[in-house]
């Protein structure tokens, strides 16, 4: 962005530099000193190609360079007076650098945003006031326009400068982010073996081992869970994998079981999915009794996919849905079943007493 | 069982703590130890010098896959059993290992009774299932039967799926095979099915052959069109 300001500058320098010099060519003949004006046409030309080639490097955008530059500027605008006969100043003819003056004006703008532009804007203005000694309407508007020009010019810089800073931060940011994200997944990786280590050993021990093994046991399947829940929820292409949605689920009372590759469906049958699965998990921790487990199975047959919620819990008869409904079982089952309907699935209870629950979820593909 | 009989494990994982542990654990079991390694080229070595019965490997090893330790092991020792432990290891590595040549499977967090009797039975040449594995085996069936694209991490997948002959379960295989996967224990299902709990156990074991042998061809197949055979 700074660089591409800069070559504007450049450019703009080397086309006011002809306009000034045709001027120049044009009209010597009527100048009170036309040799003053060959001269200030050197200046500006040998000026020219000192601050292309020192701009056109960061290293060569010195204060003092630019400052010498604004300088050079003014002292030209002012030359105008010595080389003009008075008649020409007082008739409004152009100062002797014209428009290459704004030159400066704008690497002013271009280093030091609005402020840099302003102050060298002004200068020059100063020095135009000078030359003419008296404000006509065309050295007005003149006046106005570098003016315009060094502000609006160095807040435009800025604006890109701060555009292109952002851009820059949010692509170290997710640099960063990508390495954390590494760095974790190796921790992970450490802190899953060493608990599953602790809820292994701790249990063949018993007493008060056994109590930490339970703990480090949920502290596993939490951190799995946190782990595996890391990409759950990004769709790809509108669809969701049903797999990353479920297997978190899983824990020490809870096996989540899935093909190898992700099972895509689109987002509201996923998501109904998935919840109707939770809801059957919730239901087997109230009701089926303590110490129940629950295996989940997805099977993707391509034209359906099947969710099965399994538990080896206590169970009831199918005749005796009273018993059911007032174990607060019916509502979950009906809420599950509603859900799946949205999504022009099915939903299928079977239970049998001291056989556990199985509850299946079939959504197919539309 | 005679500790002569007792098969000879080697343990090959990259944490020192749970080798230890787990190594530890087995001596005090009454199960010979032959070594332990903490990455795949050692292992290779280990194996080599000790000539264990049983590997107990896990999936996530800084040097090479566990598919990759699995087809090396077992081609330089045919008769040698392979056990994968894994941790939070990714469905397709767990797969990728079973279909290349691993017996048995177990989660990490499993009890230490139940890596002991996994252990003797991959000895006996029985497949440990768990019901994860179930599940992904049924699904790798389900994939192969739908003319599946390569799954990602599969190996030589460009080839695999050219077969002629795609395995295929039988019923009764799939209808076994889903009630593992939903937790049921062999016995369990023995007596839903009104079958003896060693059919269970063949029909499970059959569907992972299959898959095996079918990985296997594929790979040969794969040689012989670039030429490597």
């Amino acid at each position: 962005m700074a660089e591409q300001m800069w070559r504007v500058v450049a450019v703009f320098r080397i086309v006011t530099l002809a306009y000034a010099a045709f001027l120049i060519i044009r009209d010597h003949g009527s100048y009170a000193h036309p040799a003053g004006g060959w001269l200030a046409l050197a200046v500006m030309c040998v000026w020219t190609v000192v601050t292309v080639i020192a701009y056109a490097r960061p290293a060569g955008r010195k204060p003092w360079l630019i400052g010498a530059d604004v300088a050079l500027a003014a002292a030209l605008v002012l030359s105008t007076r010595l080389i003009l006969t008075a008649s020409q100043i007082s008739a409004g003819a152009p100062t002797i650098p014209v428009s290459w003056a704004a030159a400066s004006v704008l690497a002013c703008a271009v280093a030091g945003g609005p402020a840099g532009g302003l102050a060298g804007a002004v200068v020059i203005v100063a020095a135009d006031l000078v030359e003419r000694q008296a404000l006509p309407q065309s050295t007005f508007s003149n006046t106005v326009l570098v003016l315009i020009a060094g502000g609006v010019g160095g807040y435009v810089v800025q604006l890109g400068l701060r555009a292109e800073a952002a851009v820059d931060s949010a692509a170290r940011r997710e640099a960063a982010i990508a390495e954390r994200e590494r760095i974790a997944r190796g921790i992970h990786d450490s802190v899953l073996q060493v608990l599953a280590l602790v809820s292994a050993r701790g249990r063949e021990l018993g007493g008060q081992a056994a109590e930490l093994a339970r703990l480090a046991g949920e502290q596993e399947s939490a951190l799995r869970s946190l782990v595996s829940g890391a990409s759950v929820g990004r769709p790809e292409g509108g669809l969701l994998d049903l797999a990353s949605l479920l297997e978190p689920l899983g824990g020490p009372q809870v096996t989540v079981s899935c093909p190898a590759g992700t099972v895509l469906l689109a987002e509201p049958p996923a998501r109904a999915v998935a919840a109707a699965a939770g809801e059957a998990l919730d239901n087997v921790r109230r009701h089926a009794g303590p110490g129940a487990r629950a295996w989940v199975l997805v099977e993707d047959d391509g034209a359906a996919v099947t969710v099965s919620v399994r538990d080896n819990g206590r169970g009831f008869a199918q005749g005796r849905l009273a018993e059911a409904a007032a174990a607060g079982r019916l509502g979950v089952a009906q809420s599950i079943e509603g859900r799946l309907r949205d999504v022009h699935g099915t939903a299928c209870l079977t239970s049998s007493p001291g056989q556990g629950t199985e509850v299946e979820l079939r959504v197919p593909r539309l | 069982m005679s500790p002569d009989s007792e098969p000879r494990v080697l343990v090959v994982d990259d944490h020192p703590i749970w080798r230890q542990g787990v190594a530890a654990g087995l001596e005090e079991a009454g199960c010979p130890v032959a070594g332990t390694a903490g990455d795949g080229a050692q292992a290779l070595r280990v194996a080599a010098a000790t000539r264990p019965g049983v590997v107990l490997l896990d999936l996530n090893l800084p040097d090479m896959s566990g598919a990759e330790v699995t087809r090396r092991l077992l081609a330089a020792h045919p008769g040698i059993r392979v056990l994968i432990l894994s941790a939070s290891g990714e469905r397709q590595d767990v797969l990728d290992a079973m279909t290349a040549g691993a017996t048995g499977y177990l989660v990490k967090s499993a009890q230490f009774s139940e890596l002991l009797s996994a252990v003797r039975a991959v000895t006996a040449g029985e497949a440990v299932f768990t019901p994860g594995l179930a599940g992904l085996v049924l699904g790798e069936y389900r994939r192969l039967a739908a003319g599946g694209g390569t799954g990602p991490g599969a190996a030589a997948g460009a080839a695999r799926d050219q077969a002629p002959a795609r395995p295929r379960l039988t019923e009764r295989e799939t209808e076994v095979l889903r009630l593992v996967a939903k937790g049921m224990t062999y016995p369990e299902i023995a007596a839903l099915l009104v079958l003896s709990p060693r059919t269970v156990q063949n029909h499970v074991q059959n569907t992972l052959i299959k898959l095996q042998l079918h990985n296997k061809a594929q790979l040969v197949r794969y040689a012989l069109e670039q030429g490597i055979g």
